[in-house]
């Protein structure tokens, strides 16, 4: 199988293959249409804000096609980080703009009530209810999270994993062929590894 | 709950892995930079930062060469630092697996800089490094290369409202001499910002660390001498942490495969 990790100037890319290669996948970082369409399952990184992440997708022509192809055509996807967040209905950063909308939920600013610092940085316990092997694997294991946004999901039974700050916040998401999450499992070494494995796998 | 982080610093002079004292001209040669990654990374060390001092010093960009053989070796977080002056500097290390980049002269120049490069790359990415200096004034100043004299808090109360992730907190003063760190800089520090603060400069015994995180708030700790020059890991330091009551990452593995 062919991993397309999408190019669309917005960071981390290479950490990615790094570890997909490490993990035994064939990727490539692309932003060609063809080579997206022929992948079988598609990756979308990225660090950076909300805005500029939605302003280059749609410089290159990806929302029209990653649309397509997650949403129609129930490609396989993981999202991570910024790449997470642009499935959401709407980003605020640094204002309100709308996102790729595959998965219902607002990505708001963290607020801090009790004057925790932000961004949340650093590695958290995340948790799930979920009774899915795929989840409890990595139920409680520490994670390497670093963002200022978080992701306020409108539908509970999508949310995989949860991570405790200030309250809690979603660390991860499912919704069919979509699987997102907040933290960086390309960063959290075994951790991480065996997660993104453990997804992927189940396509492979 | 969030870990407290313990950082190793790798501190590239152009050459080799080398470790100063006071920011001083006489680094210690310490060995092979890459090499060095390799370790802390199967240490499953929190983060790794690389500082190329010669890049910073010499007005060069940095060695992208270097950093990518570094990177190539982590599977934890990587913040590199040094040279770096525009947009499209921050971008190649971002491109090459960089998940933060440390801001420094350019924040003393150009601090509408920090905002340029959050509104791209978000404010999460963008760490600076700010270095204090203690003089026989007993004041703390910001130490820079540019030869100006600033007062090191009013510098940080502007600089406070631009918009950044981290900041790396160093004494220089203490730099190298891990007799222990600068807890007074530290707890001021802390007052002023909100966003997390690496804490640097003194490392030399695991008491240290028992003291910065009892007396002061932080979250985070980088060291380099305690690392090169005595028999602790990042995991002694780690169990010290944890004796006074604070959360870290523990990671337990079995080095001989029990079957």
């Amino acid at each position: 199988m062919t991993i397309a990790i999408v190019k669309y100037g917005m960071g981390n890319v290479a950490s990615v293959q790094k570890v997909l290669k490490k993990l035994g996948y064939t990727s490539i970082i692309t932003d060609d249409h063809t080579a997206i369409k022929q992948a079988n399952l598609i990756l979308l990184p990225g660090v950076g804000s909300f805005k500029k992440g939605m302003e280059n997708l749609h410089n290159s022509g990806l929302v029209e096609l990653l649309t397509e192809e997650v949403l129609m055509n129930k490609k396989p996807f993981i999202g991570i980080c910024l790449g997470m967040q642009l499935v959401a209905t709407h980003g605020n950063e640094p204002e309100r703009i709308e996102g790729l909308g595959w998965i219902d939920g607002e990505v708001v600013k963290i607020e801090s009530p009790k004057g925790l610092r932000v961004p949340h940085l650093g590695w958290n316990t995340i948790t799930t209810t979920n009774s899915d092997e795929l989840y409890t694997s990595s139920n409680h294991k520490d994670y390497y999270f670093i963002h200022s946004y978080h992701f306020k999901a409108k539908n509970p039974e999508e949310v995989t994993f949860t991570v405790k700050y200030d309250g809690v916040m979603v660390a991860a998401l499912q919704k069919d062929n979509m699987y997102v999450m907040q933290f960086h499992p390309e960063k959290s070494q075994e951790a991480g590894l065996g997660l993104l494995k453990k997804i992927i796998d189940q396509y492979a | 709950m969030l870990k407290c982080r313990v950082i190793p610093v790798l501190t590239f002079n152009g050459f080799a892995l080398v470790k100063t004292k006071g920011f001083g001209s006489n680094a210690r040669m310490v060995g092979n930079a890459v090499q060095a990654a390799k370790v802390y990374n199967s240490r499953n060390v929190d983060e790794l930062v690389f500082l190329d001092i010669y890049a910073s010093d010499k007005n060069k960009k940095m060695n992208l060469q270097m950093a990518r053989l570094i990177i190539n070796e982590c599977y934890m977080p990587v913040t590199l630092g040094g040279g770096i002056k525009t947009l499209k500097d921050i971008e190649d290390l971002l491109a090459i697996g960089a998940d933060k980049v440390v801001l420094k002269n350019k924040i003393i120049e150009a601090p509408e800089f920090i905002n340029e490069a959050s509104d791209v790359y978000g404010n999460q990415c963008i760490t600076l490094a700010i270095d204090a200096v203690k003089k026989e004034d007993g004041q703390y100043y910001l130490y820079n290369r540019l030869d100006r004299e600033i007062l090191l808090f009013e510098f940080l109360t502007k600089i406070n409202d631009y918009n950044f992730g981290e900041i790396i907190l160093t004494s220089v003063n203490n730099d190298g001499m891990m007799d222990g760190f600068d807890i007074e800089l530290v707890q001021q520090v802390e007052k002023i910002t909100n966003v997390p603060i690496v804490v640097s400069g003194g490392a030399g015994e695991p008491s240290h660390f028992k003291e910065l995180f009892s007396k002061t708030n932080i979250e985070a700790v980088a060291a380099a001498s305690i690392f090169h020059f005595t028999r602790y890991t990042p995991r002694d330091l780690k169990l010290a942490i944890q004796s006074v009551g604070r959360p870290v990452r523990l990671i337990e593995r079995d080095y001989i495969p029990k079957n």
